[in-house]
């Protein structure tokens, strides 16, 4: 990540607009422990009382980065309720990234978030309909699946 | 003119900047070696 997608300009523009960033190497084992990491690179998205609202481990690239790192705002949004941020965040990745697999979860977390909006079911028979449609071996498209009986 | 990212290695700074900016933080744990 060092050496490839963090020295990136568009990668380290999408940080720097969006996060605060925080480096920890894995000898701080409080930290470690806390957050149980286990393997590098683990990325958090945390608030300011250092609750977690998203996880990624592995190597990004930087597209992908920004591609799931965009997901992981949207669940910080989606987690304070503010919905109509989370809806333009999970739409953006929609937007931009339309093949990565972070977008399958963009898709099922913008029809949950929709659903808060909105109350109505069907909001998540549409995402499960997108899904299968765009991305028809995803995780996501299965962890829909249930959707798919409510009317359209 | 090129970006570089600004990374602190202080979480709980970075907690208090998140609170008052209302901003998330990104938490990189890397192993060094």
């Amino acid at each position: 990540m060092g050496a490839v997608t963090y020295p990136d300009e568009k990668a380290a523009r999408f940080i720097d607009l969006n996060f605060i960033p925080v480096q920890m190497p894995v000898t701080n084992a409080e930290l470690m422990a806390k957050y149980v990491v286990k393997w590098t690179p683990t990325l958090l998205v945390l608030d300011g009382e250092g609750r977690e609202h998203y996880r990624a481990v592995g190597f990004f690239t930087p597209d992908e980065l920004i591609a799931s790192f965009m997901v992981g705002k949207g669940h910080w949004y989606l987690d304070n309720e503010q919905f109509t941020e989370a809806k333009a965040m999970f739409e953006e990745v929609q937007a931009i990234y339309p093949e990565s697999e972070a977008t399958a979860e963009a898709i099922f977390f913008n029809g949950v978030n929709l659903y808060k909006m909105t109350h109505d079911p069907k909001v998540l028979r549409a995402a499960h309909d997108v899904l299968v449609a765009k991305f028809p071996k995803s995780m996501w498209t299965k962890q829909a699946a249930h959707y798919r009986l409510i009317n359209k | 003119m090129s970006i570089k990212i600004c990374w602190l290695d202080d979480l709980a700074k970075a907690q208090e900047v998140a609170r008052r900016t209302h901003r998330p933080i990104l938490l990189d744990f890397f192993n060094p070696n």
